[in-house]
């Protein structure tokens, strides 16, 4: 949304103004922000005023979608065709993280009778977001950019170069997140109305039998309620993801401004000393943050579903 | 005076942490506590607070969003 595209007119305006010193606000910004609308990696028409544009951030979430769905089915399709039903490999993972969404995750809230119908939005919802967190974690795009620079030599401003200026976390744009949120936003809905009814959902959102005067208070409060929740998820993965990706950035640049303030030895100082044991160790974090994150946004779906369906009033 | 925003936003985000760590520090102590008193029980526990301990994380993050806010717009 709106913070994003600050972030980019940031971004935009480290690379027009980068002469000379660095500045590590805008060069983290531009490492973190998507690529500027106005030069996309792939430029695609405007259609009914969408601009289908491939930027980097999207080219992420394509990369995710196509490596989650050639995996997953190639691991379901190998175990459905053996002819014993114990899974072998990495089919025994998958499994394990199957059921323990179904079992753990989505069983306690949304409760027996539902299980089946939600399970699999559930489980496109954590490998979706897991995968998104993941690949923005693991640094092939800058190893290829640094083969870019050395061995392939491709043109300023070619496609190989826009995509190798670093890889990028989606899930750390507010737009992916928001969009995700409306699914839950959506599904809240459903479940709601699949269980009690079109009519009868709305009529749950408020307890029913109270003095009439305290509708007027509870109803907007429920409707503001029935809007946050999505929000709140959305700043919370969003968030947590820049937040990390700027950590680990703001603590490589120590280097850059050492380097600035007493030469080039200092620079490598404090990264031998500080700067990249701090990295690492805060990479290590973001680890767990990742995993956690992917839970929580499944987990709190799970939950805000289970809450259309069994009301507590 | 120019910068005077930046003084608003780190304050804001050395009480965003303060808040934060007392809530995740009550948390802790209440679920060690409980766990130690009824180890059989531990799984149940964690799972009741995971919840609010999100919730709370939630709000913790907004708040950081909107500190990032006001250094990104002045």
């Amino acid at each position: 949304m709106f913070v994003q595209e600050i972030a980019q007119e940031h971004a935009a305006a480290a690379v027009e103004g980068h002469a000379g010193k660095f500045d590590a606000g805008e060069t983290i910004i531009h490492h973190v922000a998507n690529s500027s609308i106005s030069e996309p990696l792939i430029k695609l028409p405007t259609i009914m005023g969408i601009d289908f544009s491939v930027t980097k951030h999207v080219f992420m979430l394509w990369l995710v979608a196509a490596t989650l769905f050639v995996v997953i089915t190639w691991l379901v399709r190998r175990y459905l065709k053996q002819d014993r039903l114990i899974p072998s490999g990495a089919m025994n993972g998958l499994e394990a993280v199957v059921e323990f969404v179904r079992d753990e995750m989505v069983r306690p809230n949304v409760g027996n009778k539902w299980v089946t119908t939600w399970a699999p939005l559930m489980l496109t919802f954590f490998f979706f977001i897991l995968g998104a967190n993941l690949i923005g974690l693991i640094p092939i795009f800058d190893v290829l950019g640094l083969l870019d620079h050395y061995v392939l030599h491709t043109a300023e401003g070619s496609f190989v170069k826009e995509v190798m200026h670093g890889g990028t976390t989606a899930t750390a744009n507010y737009n992916v997140t928001a969009a995700l949120a409306t699914i839950t936003f959506g599904a809240i809905i459903v479940a709601g109305s699949k269980a009690h009814g079109a009519v009868k959902h709305w009529m749950n959102l408020v307890p029913h039998g109270l003095a009439w005067p305290i509708y007027i208070l509870l109803i907007p409060i429920e409707i503001m309620g029935m809007f946050v929740r999505p929000f709140a998820l959305t700043m919370r993965l969003a968030a947590n993801m820049t937040g990390g990706h700027i950590a680990i950035l703001a603590i490589l640049s120590f280097v850059f401004l050492f380097a600035e303030m007493g030469g080039a030895l200092t620079g490598i100082g404090a990264g031998v000393i500080a700067s990249v044991p701090l990295a690492v160790g805060i990479s290590g974090l973001e680890i767990i943050v990742v995993l956690v994150q992917a839970y929580v946004f499944t987990l709190l779906t799970a939950v805000f579903i289970g809450m259309a369906i069994h009301v507590h009033h | 005076m120019d910068k005077i925003h930046y003084f608003g936003a780190a304050i804001g985000l050395g009480m965003i942490v303060i808040g934060a760590a007392l809530g995740i520090g009550k948390f802790a102590a209440a679920a060690a506590e409980s766990i130690a008193r009824q180890p059989s029980a531990a799984d149940k526990i964690t799972g009741a607070v995971n919840l609010p301990l999100f919730l709370l994380e939630g709000v913790a993050i907004l708040a950081e969003v909107f500190v990032l806010l006001i250094v990104l717009m002045k």
